[in-house]
Order: structure tokens, then sequence, then C-alpha cells
């Protein structure tokens, strides 16, 4: 067993080289605390750190009409010098954009893929092609869009300032935190000068590398990888096929592992899997780059370099997803490995997950019990991502003796026989997490406690809709889907309801003839109601995750309502 | 731990059949096909808790 020293842990770009992107450039503004202008109370929400995660909360509460400040320590999107970040974002994650109103932009710029391959050697192990997989179908977005993370973020600030009622404030830093039953105060450092402030919720996005951890007294269980690994973006002249493709042990990378994907203006992501006592530096340097991408692509391929850079990873889960009014999401929360593209798309989950239940206790809809329910739902989430993503690393870096003797045995098998690519784990892609002990799910149902995918509908015009714009419509409200026609007695109850704040009531029937309620849909292919599991009555949230159903308009509905905003 | 039953239909053949296809075999190429049966054993077992009792079941011989 060969012993390595311990690798340093970096997702920093000390190292990185290349032409890199153009990124845009936002302006620091001095905020009113520097004029003494500054509101006396505290504000409702404070988010720290604009990366995916940050942004996707900021734009959500903005939606949602919740004044926030977001602070950012940097002037741009992406990391200086270093933009290229995660490429790979999954279905749950473009209809969340969607509902934000930025999916469009992400379609147009991104690359939407369907086929992936896998090699062992000069050998295709097995291949997959998406289009063919029913479970993606449902939704009007594509199962995965391919695009770099830093035009998602610089989409998300531009729809942000739009939508108003969030305050970014740019080249802002946070220094210090301090936390009373009623606040949490914040010590920011600006061009300006350095000011504090106060916020009924401070939410920390800053990324893995967060302080928080340590001014909140955090605790965490934390692994150790050796795995190292180079990434370099490329712009070919005559480009590969628009596919996925990854090697588990790649000739021209030394039997190592190398990844292949496109991402928007005809950019390739090529990952690298390195010695674990590679030098960054050495492996990283544009000559080296070069000779490898020769051994790949032959000596006469013609391409830029546009970002290159070293990257070892840790797997990271932290105990408690909240501290006081401190709350962790994304990077702050867990940290995995890259395989299955788990970190950037939960982090946007944990920020929609969020982001309702802050404007529904804010908006006095909801008791603050309900942000109890982030931790009780992220940390599965979490715990199940790490897991997941640990297997995978098992299997591509796996330990020598045993552990590669079973992976050379998933190889030869997998080339013969179908049963054996199920072992061959280049990554399990990531999914909208189901909360199977979830406070404010009431499970009697499978479906329960799962994303609701963006299904289409009509309005009772006739004018085709998806779930999202119904959910936009309902905003921090739930929604109650009441399926086919309801009697005198049903419709006593369901009124009492619609005069509820914390509810919206609408009737789902296949004909626009057959509605009955004011609020009325149609669902001519019955998907809606096959999709939130054929009952009479569900509660979708407007994170759509169903968080009830059930058969009748007795107290049972009453009660699952009240449990799923955490009114007990 | 329950006991794994009985349930070879030809006990002798069997073990005569594993020991040949290991002959010939260096140290390496012989842990590579064990790995390789073990997989495959497994796919055919297939349910979930009987794969966990049969790996249980034989740590547990190991420590006798």
């Amino acid at each position: 067993m060969t012993a390595y020293t311990d690798p340093v842990f970096t997702n920093g770009y000390e190292f990185t080289t290349g032409a890199g992107y153009a990124l845009p450039t936002y302006p620091f503004v001095p905020p009113p605390e520097l004029s003494g202008t500054a509101p006396e109370s505290p504000y409702p929400v404070v988010i720290v750190g604009g990366g995916i995660t940050g942004l996707t909360l900021a734009c959500s509460l903005a939606q949602l009409g919740i004044a926030a400040v977001l602070l950012d320590e940097d002037n741009t999107v992406g990391v200086k010098g270093a933009s290229s970040r995660g490429i790979c974002y999954t279905q749950r994650s473009l209809e969340i954009f969607d509902k934000l109103g930025v999916f469009d932009r992400i379609q147009a710029k991104g690359v939407a893929w369907h086929m992936g391959r896998t090699f062992a050697g000069e050998h295709e192990v097995y291949h997959f092609n998406l289009r063919e997989r029913d479970d993606f179908k449902l939704s009007k977005q594509p199962a995965f869009i391919n695009i770099q993370q830093f035009y998602i973020e610089g989409y998300l600030v531009e729809r942000i300032a739009d939508l108003g009622h969030v305050d970014m404030r740019w080249q802002s830093r946070v220094t210090a935190c301090t936390q009373s039953p009623e606040a949490v105060t914040l010590s920011v450092t600006t061009p300006a000068g350095d000011y504090t402030l106060s916020a009924q919720y401070v939410i920390d996005a800053t990324g893995s590398n967060t302080p928080f951890h340590a001014w909140c007294q955090s605790t965490m269980t934390s692994i150790k990888r050796d795995d190292r690994w180079c990434i370099a973006d490329v712009r070919f002249k005559t480009s590969p096929p628009a596919e996925r493709h990854t090697w588990i042990e790649a000739p021209f990378n030394e039997n190592r592992a190398v990844w292949q994907h496109l991402m928007a203006d005809d950019v390739w992501r090529i990952d690298y899997q390195m010695a674990p006592d590679a030098d960054p530096a050495y492996v990283s340097r544009e000559d080296v780059l070069r000779e490898r991408l020769a051994r790949q692509f032959g000596p006469d391929t013609e391409y830029d370099i546009v970002w290159v850079g070293p990257y070892s990873y840790k797997s990271q889960l932290l105990d408690h997803l909240s501290a006081g009014r401190v709350y962790f999401v994304g990077d702050t929360a867990k940290v995995v490995s890259p395989f299955g593209a788990r970190g950037g798309n939960t982090g946007i989950s944990d920020a929609d997950n969020l982001a309702w239940k802050l404007a529904a206790v804010i908006g006095q809809q909801a008791p603050e019990a309900l942000l109890d329910s982030y931790h009780a739902e992220r940390h599965e989430a979490a715990s199940v991502n790490v897991a997941v993503t640990a297997r995978t690393t098992r299997y591509l870096r796996p330990a020598d003796g045993t552990e590669r003797l079973f992976r050379d045995a998933t190889i030869a098998l997998a080339k013969r026989y179908s049963f054996a690519r199920t072992l061959v784990n280049t990554g399990r892609m990531a999914e909208a997490n189901p909360y199977t002990r979830s406070p404010v799910c009431s499970y009697a149902h499978p479906l329960v406690g799962r994303s609701v995918q963006n299904v289409a509908f009509q309005w009772a015009n006739g004018d085709d809709a998806q779930l999202n714009d119904l959910l936009r419509w309902s905003a921090t409200r739930v929604l109650l889907l009441w399926f086919g026609g309801f009697s005198r007695r049903e419709a006593d109850k369901l009124q009492a309801l619609t005069n509820m704040a914390s509810v919206s009531v609408v009737q789902v029937c296949a004909t626009s003839a057959a509605l009955q309620a004011r609020e009325g849909i149609v669902d001519p292919t019955g998907q809606l109601a096959a999709a939130c599991g054929q009952q009479r009555w569900a509660l979708i949230r407007p994170d759509s995750y169903l968080a009830a159903v059930g058969a009748q308009a007795d107290t049972a509905l009453l009660n699952r309502l009240a449990v799923s905003l955490a009114i007990a | 731990m329950q006991d794994i039953t009985p349930s070879f239909e030809d006990a002798d053949g069997f073990y005569e059949q594993l020991l040949d296809a290991h002959k010939g075999l260096d140290e390496g190429a012989s842990a590579l096909l064990n790995a390789t049966l073990i997989l495959v054993m497994a796919n055919h077992i297939g349910d979930a808790r009987a794969l966990r009792d049969c790996i249980q079941a034989a740590k547990e011989a190991r420590q006798l």
C-alpha cells in the first residue's frame, strides 16, 4: 500500500491558467448604513454569498416579495480567474429556474444532452440514452442541461434586479457574526468603510470555506479524500460528438479516469484523474495539459484552452443545518465529490426548500417551527447525497488490493453482461431527493414527500400552462388541488379553506365544462392527477413537494394542512 | 444471524467445478476469477436481504 501525503483540499484556484472567461462586474453602491439612513429594525433576511445557492434563494425571496439583503465579497459571478465550476443542471434545478423566470435563457445558452457513453481502455462498457427514460418525460424541462455555472448566476443577478425587493451588495465581506434570541448581527467590510447590520434570519451561502461554522460552533462529519483531478475547459475548432463520455480507465491518461462533457459556447469540460501524489501546479501547467490533450484527441486537433486548474475534494456533512437564526445552504450544509452533479443541484434545492418557508414565516402565515423542517428535510437529502457520492468515489478511486480487484471484475463483466453495468458507478445523477421522515409531511401515500414534476395542464379558458404557473400564482400559500366535482357539503368545507391566507384551493377537472369552483383548471390527459397519486385532493407546497393527499374533505384534510405548515 | 439453509442440488459437483475453474491460474488470476464469480452469483441471488445475510454468514464463519 502506497502512502501519500495528505493532499491540500482545494476548490480554490491559485494554480489556474488559461484565457479564462470574460465575466460581468457589478458596481459597489455604498449601503444606507454608511450614510446613516439604515432602517432601525432588523432586515427580515440577509443572505451571505452570491454563488448559485445564495442567488437562487435571493431570487426566490424576490419573487415572493420578501425584502432581503445579499452580501457578496466579490464584484462578479463565478470565482475570480476561476469562473468555471458546476456545469450540469438537473431537471429539478431547471424546473426551479423556470419558476424563477430564468429557464428560457438557460435553455437558449446551454446544451441539452441525452447520450452518455462509458469506456474502459479501448472498449465501450455501456451507453445510455436519456430520451428513452420515462421518468423524465412528465416535466416541461429536459433531463439535463449543461452550462457554465456563472451564466446561471449572471441570469439570476439580472432577474433579481428586475424583481426588486433584494438589495444586492457587492464587495461586502462579512467579518463577524453574533446573535441574540431576536436577531443576528453581522460586521461587514466594504471599500467605503465598515458597518454592522442586523437580520431576523441569516443564510450562510458562502461555500465550503465558510467562516460561519466557527462563528456558530457548528459541528460536522468530514471525510478526507486523496483523489486528485485536473480540470480543463477547452474550445475546439472541430467539436467532438455532443455526448457525455466517461472513461473509468483511459489509455491516454495512464489508465486513470477521464470525463468529457460539453457546455455552452462550444466549450468542453475535460476532467483528468491524476495520481494521488500529483503536484497540482505541474498537472495544471499549459504545456502538460497540451500534451495530455494531444494524447486524447490526436496531435493535429486545434483548440483554445479556456481554463485549467487542479481539483480535489472532501466529503463533509454538517450535523445540524441551522444554528439559532443562521441557516446553512449549499456547500455550507454539505460538501460532496462532484460525481453525479450532486453539489450545485442540491444547493439549488436547499434554496428552494428554505425560501418559501422563510417567506411564510415572515409573512405570518406559518409559525417559526416551519423553519425547523428545513433541517429535517435537507439534512436527510444531504446525508443521502454524501452517501451516494461516497460510493462513486470508492468506485473511481478504489483502494489498492481488493477494492481494485472487484472493480476490475465489474469492468470485465460489464463488457459482456448487461447486469454488471449496474455496478459500474461513474456517478449517480442528482435527483429531487425524497423526504421520508419530514415532520411537515403526512405520509398516507408513497408519493408524499416527493417532488411533483412540472406537468402540463390547461387554464379554464384552454390556454396551456404548467404546474410552475400555478405555484407562482399561489406564491407562499400551499396549493390544495381538488380533483373532480364536489358536493354541496364539500363545497362548504372548501369554501372555508379558501378564506385562509395560507392556502389556495383549485379545482381540477377533465373538461372546463365540469368546473364548479371559481379557481379551476383542466387536466385533459389526467397527468396532473397521476403526478399527485390519483387521489381526491393533494397538497402541493410552493417548492412543488407533495405534503399530503386524501380522499375526502374531512378533518384529516384540515389536520394535514396544519401539519404542512407546522401549525401543531 | 439465521442459519443459511442447505440448498445445493449437487454440492460435490459444484465444489469440483469451482476447483477446476481455478486450475492453472496464478494467484492474481484466481483472485479475479473469484471476485467475478461473486458478482455473477450476487446478481443471480438479487434479493438485497439475502445478499446481506450471505455476507454476514461469511464474515461470521471466518471469525470461528
